[in-house]
C-alpha cells in the first residue's frame, strides 16, 4: 500500500512538466490577470517574464526552479534507468518488483516457511473449530508478510486483508462535521472489520472466489495510544483468536531493538503474549541471514542485468541488518550510483569502502540501534586491549599510571549512547544498581572512584532542575552527564572482572523513591490526627523522633493505632507488588 | 496525648527553660508593636512552644482554637495555574505553614498564597490588634528564589500581617529576610534543664524519677527537649518503677545506622558496598532525611575511627554532604561517601597491619 503510493508521488512529479507547460498556455495570454491569478504558475513566469511591477511572483519563480531542478534530479536518480518518464510503472521499486512470488523466492529460512505452510494447508484443508489464528512476530523487512503472500498465491487462496483507512486530516474532520459526517475512529473501524470477518467472514459480499481458499490476513494493526484504547483492541482481537473460523494471519512487526521504556513497544509484546494465551499459533521470524540476502540480491543483479561485486553484495548485505527490504532498495540506489558514474572504475570504488571498513560511511545500511541493555551490558562489563596498540603511543602525553587504561574494545561511549537513545537520568541509575557486581572484589578504590563520578552526574542532572526553558542548555547538560557516567564507570572500574553472566536489575531506587514519597504522605496525613498538637510539626522531627517513640509506645498502649498500622502494612506491600515492572528480568547475557 | 503536648507551656510565664527569652517576649508584646520575628535554634529547644504562648499572649485563648486544614490553592504562575497542596493550621489570628512541604513550588506558596492572607486583612473590631500573624516553619528549606520574594512579601504588607519565622539555623536564611525581623536565638536546653522538665512532668504524673535516670535520659537525648521527653514517656512504657541504669530504648533508625557502621568496619568490598546500599535504602524508604543519615554515620564511625583518619573521613562526609544538597539522588552520594570511607580505611589497615 505505501510503497504504490510513494511511486504514485514520482509519476506525478514527472509529469508535472507537462501540466506546467499545458496551463502555461492557457495562462500567458490574458497578461493583466496574470498577478490576480491566486494559483501562481512559475513556468509561466519564467518563460515570459513579466513586468517590474510583479518582482514577488518572479523571486519565486526563482525559488521553484531551484527546487525543480533539484525535484529533476532526484527524479532523475530514481528513475534515471528509465527510457522515458512516461514508461515508468509499478514495478518502479525492485522491492516490488521483484516480490516474491514463489515459495523458493522467499529469502525466509525454508523450515520456517514450511511451517506456516504447512499451518496454512491444514486449516484450509479442514476447518477447524478454533486456533485458527497465526501470529508471525519479527523485525521490520524479514518478509513476514512476503511469505503470507506466497504461500496463499501457492495454496490457490485469496487473501482478504484488513485495509488501513486513509487517515483523517484535522481540516478535512472540520469540513466533514460541517457536512453532517461524523468522525469514525480508525479502532472503531478495525474493530468493525473483525466485527464482519468473525461472524459474516464466509459470506462476505466483498469475498470472491471459493470458500474453501480464503485467509485473512491483517498486517497493519491500528496504532493505539493510552491504555483504554489498548485494551479494547486487545479485547477485540482476542475474541477474533476465539472465535473466527478461517484461517487469520496477524503480523505484528517486533521493534525490542529500540527503547524498551515506550509505552507502544511494551505493548505490542504484551499483546503478542496475551494472543497466544489466548490459543493463537506463534511464529517468530528471525532476521534473513546474510548469505540468502547475498542470494537474494544476486538473482536480482542478474535479473537486472548489473554488474555489481561480490564485496559490495556482501557489503549491503551485512549493513541491512537482516532487513531484506532494505538490502534490495540499498542495492537500487547503488546501482543507480553505479550507472551513473562510470568513471569510478568498480574495483577502485570498493578498495576505498573497505579500507574504510566502516558501516557509517557507506551511503545506505541501517544505523545501527542499541537496546538500553546492550549499552549497559558494554558499560559493564568494560571489555578491553590486553595491551596498547601502537597507534595511541604516537600522540599520548604522559599520564601517571593509574590514570592509564587500556584502549577500549568498543566504539567511543558517547557514540553507544546515541545508538541508545537512553535518557541520561535512567542509565545513571542503571549504572549505579549495577555496577557493583561487576568490580573486582579487591577494589574498593575502583568502588569509590565509580562512586564519585556517579555523583558527578547525579550533580550535574541536577542543574536541570531549574526549570530553564533554554532547551539548548538542556540537551548539552544531559548529554555530558550520560558521558560523565558512563566514562566514569568505564574508568574507575580499572579491574575488571573476568566477564561473567550478569543479570541487569532494575533500579531498587525507584521503589525506593515511591515508597518514600508514599510514607511521607502518610506521616504528614497523620500529623493531624495522630500527633495531636496545636502546632504543625516538621517532616524530620516526625521521622526522627516522633516516629520511633510512638512505635515503641503503640505497641503497648493503644491498640487502635497498631491495628491502624498493620492495615496500612498491608496496603504497602500490594502497592510494591503491583509496581513491580516488567524490566526486573530483562537479562543481557555476556556482550 | 502525647506528653510533649500534654506539657507544652501555654502560656509565656509558665515557660521553664527559656525564661528570660519569655519575659522579653512579654514585653514587647505589652508594648504594643510586634516586630517580625525570625526564632531560630537546634531541634527540640523550644521554638515552636514559645511561638504558640507568644500567639496566646497576643490574642489571648482563642488562638488556641485551631483548625487544620488541607487546602489545594490555586496558584496563577503567568501563563498556567499551579496546583499547590498545603496543610495549614490556623486560627482567627494566625495562619501557621510549611511553606517547604510545596517542594520546588514553595515560591509560589510564598508569593501568592502569603500575599493573599496577607490582604484579607482582620476587621478591627473592639480595638483588637488588626494584624493577622503568619508562622512560617522550616524556612531554612525554603528555596532562594523564595526567601526573595518573601522578603518583598514582607515589605509591602508589613501593615497588616507580621510573620514570625522559624527555623533551625539561621545561615540559611538569606541576609536580607534576617535583617527584617527580630532574631531570637533559642538555645538547646542544658541537661540540668531538661531534668528539672523530666522531674516537672513526674510530678503531675505521679510517678517516681531517680535522679540519675533523670540526668541519664537527659544525656541520652543530645540535648533535645522534645526528645527528652517522648523518651520518658517510652521508658514509663516499658517499665515502671524506674531503676538508675534501666535500659534506654534507641530510636531504631538510630540503631540502624550503627549497625551499618559497624559493617562497614568490618569489610571494605564492593560487596559489602552493596550491602550497606540496601540498608540505606531502608532508611531512606522510611523518610529518615540523608543528611541525617550522613551526620549520624560519620558519627558512629569517627566514634570507632583512629585519631589520624579522622580530619580526612571528616572532610570527605562534608564534601558528600554539600554535594547531596546539591544533587537529587542522595543515595548516590551516601554511597560515594561509604565508598570513600571504605577505601581510606582498608588502606589504613593495610598500611599499619600490612
Amino acid at each position: 500500500m505505501k510503497k504504490a503510493k510513494r511511486n504514485a508521488a514520482i509519476v506525478i512529479l514527472s509529469s508535472d512538466d507537462d501540466e506546467n507547460f499545458s496551463l502555461k498556455s492557457n495562462f500567458t495570454q490574458p497578461k493583466s490577470k496574470s498577478v490576480s491569478v491566486p494559483r501562481k504558475n512559475p513556468k509561466r513566469a519564467k518563460t515570459a517574464p513579466l513586468s517590474a511591477s510583479c518582482p514577488r511572483s518572479s523571486k519565486e519563480a526563482s525559488v521553484f526552479d531551484e527546487m525543480k531542478r533539484f525535484c529533476e534530479e532526484f527524479d532523475d536518480d530514481f528513475t534515471g534507468t528509465k527510457v522515458s518518464a512516461g514508461l515508468q510503472s509499478k514495478d518502479d521499486m525492485w522491492v516490488d518488483k521483484h516480490k516474491p512470488h514463489f515459495l523458493e523466492e522467499l529469502a525466509v529460512h525454508k523450515k520456517k516457511v514450511e511451517e506456516v505452510k504447512t499451518w496454512f494447508e491444514e486449516r484450509l484443508k479442514a476447518a477447524m473449530d478454533n486456533n485458527n489464528v497465526l501470529l508471525v512476530a519479527g523485525p521490520s523487512g524479514v518478509g513476514k508478510t512476503a511469505t503470507i503472500h506466497a504461500i496463499a498465491s501457492h495454496l490457490g487462496a485469496t487473501i482478504w486483508e484488513w485495509t488501513t483507512p486513509t487517515p483523517t486530516v484535522w481540516s478535512e474532520h472540520l469540513h466533514n462535521s460541517n457536512s453532517g459526517l461524523q468522525y469514525k475512529s480508525k479502532l472503531d473501524e478495525f474493530e468493525g472489520f473483525v466485527e464482519r470477518a468473525r461472524k459474516y467472514g464466509l459470506t462476505s459480499p466483498s469475498l470472491k472466489g471459493s470458500h474453501a481458499s480464503v485467509i485473512l490476513l491483517i498486517d497493519d494493526l491500528p496504532v493505539v495510544n493510552g491504555r483504554v484504547a489498548y485494551e479494547r483492541l486487545q479485547r477485540c482481537l482476542k475474541l477474533l483468536v476465539q472465535l473466527v473460523c478461517i484461517p487469520t494471519a496477524i503480523v505484528i512487526t517486533n521493534y525490542d531493538k529500540d527503547d524498551s521504556a515506550d509505552f507502544s513497544t511494551r505493548c505490542w509484546e504484551e499483546l503478542l503474549v496475551s494472543l497466544h494465551s489466548a490459543g493463537a499459533c506463534k511464529v517468530n521470524f528471525n532476521p534473513v541471514t546474510v548469505n540468502s540476502i547475498k542470494k537474494t540480491l544476486t538473482t536480482i543483479c542478474r535479473k537486472e542485468k548489473r554488474e555489481v561485486g561480490a564485496d559490495m553484495i556482501e557489503l549491503i548485505a551485512k549493513a541491512s541488518g537482516g532487513d531484506i527490504r532494505h538490502a534490495i532498495t540499498s542495492l537500487q540506489y547503488l546501482c543507480l550510483k553505479l550507472h551513473r558514474r562510470p568513471i569510478l572504475p568498480s574495483k577502485e570504488r570498493l578498495d576505498t569502502v573497505d579500507c574504510l571498513d566502516d558501516v557509517f560511511c557507506l551511503p545506505f545500511g541501517k544505523d545501527e540501534s542499541l537496546s538500553l541493555f546492550h549499552a549497559l551490558g558494554k558499560f559493564l562489563h568494560n571489555k578491553r586491549e590486553s595491551e596498547h596498540t601502537t597507534a595511541s603511543d604516537r600522540d599520548a602525553f604522559l599520564l601517571k599510571e593509574k590514570f592509564v587504561r587500556f584502549p577500549l574494545k568498543m566504539d567511543a561511549p558517547e557514540v553507544v549512547l546515541c545508538q541508545a537513545h537512553g535518557q541520561a537520568r535512567t542509565l545513571s541509575d542503571f549504572l549505579h544498581e549495577n555496577v557493583l557486581d561487576f568490580l573486582n572484589e579487591e577494589s574498593i578504590d575502583d568502588a569509590w572512584l565509580v562512586a564519585s563520578y556517579l555523583s558527578d552526574a547525579d550533580f550535574l542532572l541536577s542543574s536541570l532542575n531549574g526549570q530553564s526553558r533554554d532547551f539548548g542548555a538542556e540537551n548539552i547538560i544531559q548529554s555530558a552527564a550520560a558521558s560523565v557516567a558512563a566514562r566514569g564507570v568505564l574508568f574507575g572500574n580499572a579491574h575488571p572482572v573476568s566477564s561473567r553472566w550478569h543479570a541487569v536489575r532494575r533500579p531498587k531506587l525507584w521503589e525506593v523513591e515511591q515508597s518514600s514519597r508514599r510514607n511521607k504522605c502518610q506521616m504528614l496525613s497523620q500529623r493531624g490526627d495522630l500527633y495531636n498538637s496545636l502546632t504543625i510539626s516538621n517532616k524530620i522531627v516526625m521521622a526522627t523522633e516522633f516516629r520511633p517513640a510512638l512505635k515503641w509506645l503503640g505497641y503497648r498502649a493503644s491498640e487502635s493505632f497498631q491495628a491502624d498500622s498493620m492495615v496500612e502494612d498491608d496496603s504497602d506491600s500490594t502497592c510494591l507488588h503491583e509496581n513491580k515492572l516488567d524490566i526486573s528480568d530483562d537479562e543481557i547475557e555476556d556482550c | 496525648m502525647l506528653w510533649v503536648d500534654k506539657y507544652r507551656p501555654k502560656t509565656l510565664d509558665k515557660v521553664i527553660v527559656h525564661q528570660d527569652v519569655a519575659q522579653n517576649l512579654q514585653k514587647l508584646v505589652s508594648e504594643g508593636d510586634c516586630p517580625h520575628l525570625l526564632f531560630y535554634g537546634p531541634s527540640g529547644s523550644g521554638k515552636k512552644t514559645l511561638i504558640m504562648a507568644l500567639l496566646r499572649q497576643i490574642f489571648g485563648p482563642s488562638a488556641d482554637k485551631v483548625k487544620v486544614e488541607n487546602k489545594i490553592w490555586k496558584v496563577d504562575a503567568g501563563k498556567r495555574t499551579i496546583d499547590v497542596e498545603l496543610t495549614t493550621l490556623s486560627s482567627t489570628h494566625h495562619v501557621e505553614l510549611n511553606p517547604s512541604d510545596a517542594g520546588f513550588q514553595d515560591r509560589y506558596v510564598v508569593q501568592e498564597i502569603i500575599k493573599e492572607m496577607a490582604k484579607n486583612r482582620p476587621i478591627d473590631t473592639k480595638g483588637k490588634k488588626g494584624f493577622k500573624v503568619l508562622v512560617l516553619n522550616e524556612v531554612d528549606k525554603l528555596s532562594r528564589e523564595a526567601q526573595h520574594s518573601l522578603r518583598r512579601t514582607m515589605e509591602k504588607y508589613s501593615a497588616s500581617c507580621r510573620l514570625i519565622l522559624c527555623s533551625n539555623s539561621s545561615s540559611k536564611v538569606t541576609e536580607a529576610v534576617r535583617s527584617r525581623c527580630l532574631n531570637v536565638r533559642i538555645n538547646a536546653p542544658m541537661e540540668e534543664e531538661i531534668v528539672n522538665v523530666l522531674e516537672f512532668i513526674a510530678k503531675k504524673e505521679g510517678l517516681q524519677l531517680p535522679q540519675g535516670f533523670a540526668a541519664c535520659i537527659a544525656e541520652k537525648s543530645n540535648r533535645n527537649l522534645r526528645r527528652a521527653v517522648l523518651t520518658f514517656e517510652t521508658c514509663r512504657v516499658q517499665q515502671y518503677p524506674f531503676t538508675n541504669n534501666q535500659a534506654i530504648p534507641p530510636m531504631d533508625w538510630e540503631q540502624y545506622v550503627s549497625e551499618i557502621a559497624s559493617d562497614i568496619m568490618k569489610e571494605q568490598s564492593p560487596k559489602r558496598l552493596f550491602e550497606v546500599r540496601g540498608k540505606l535504602y531502608e532508611l531512606l524508604t522510611n523518610c529518615i532525611p540523608p543528611e541525617i543519615i550522613l551526620k549520624r554515620l560519620l558519627f558512629e564511625l569517627l566514634k570507632k575511627l583512629d585519631s589520624e583518619l579522622k580530619h580526612e573521613v571528616s572532610h570527605w562526609a562534608a564534601h558528600y554532604e554539600h554535594r547531596m544538597r546539591l544533587g537529587q539522588k542522595a543515595i548516590f552520594h551516601l554511597e560515594a561517601f561509604v565508598a570513600k570511607f571504605m577505601s581510606i580505611y582498608k588502606s589504613f589497615l593495610i598500611s599499619t597491619f600490612g
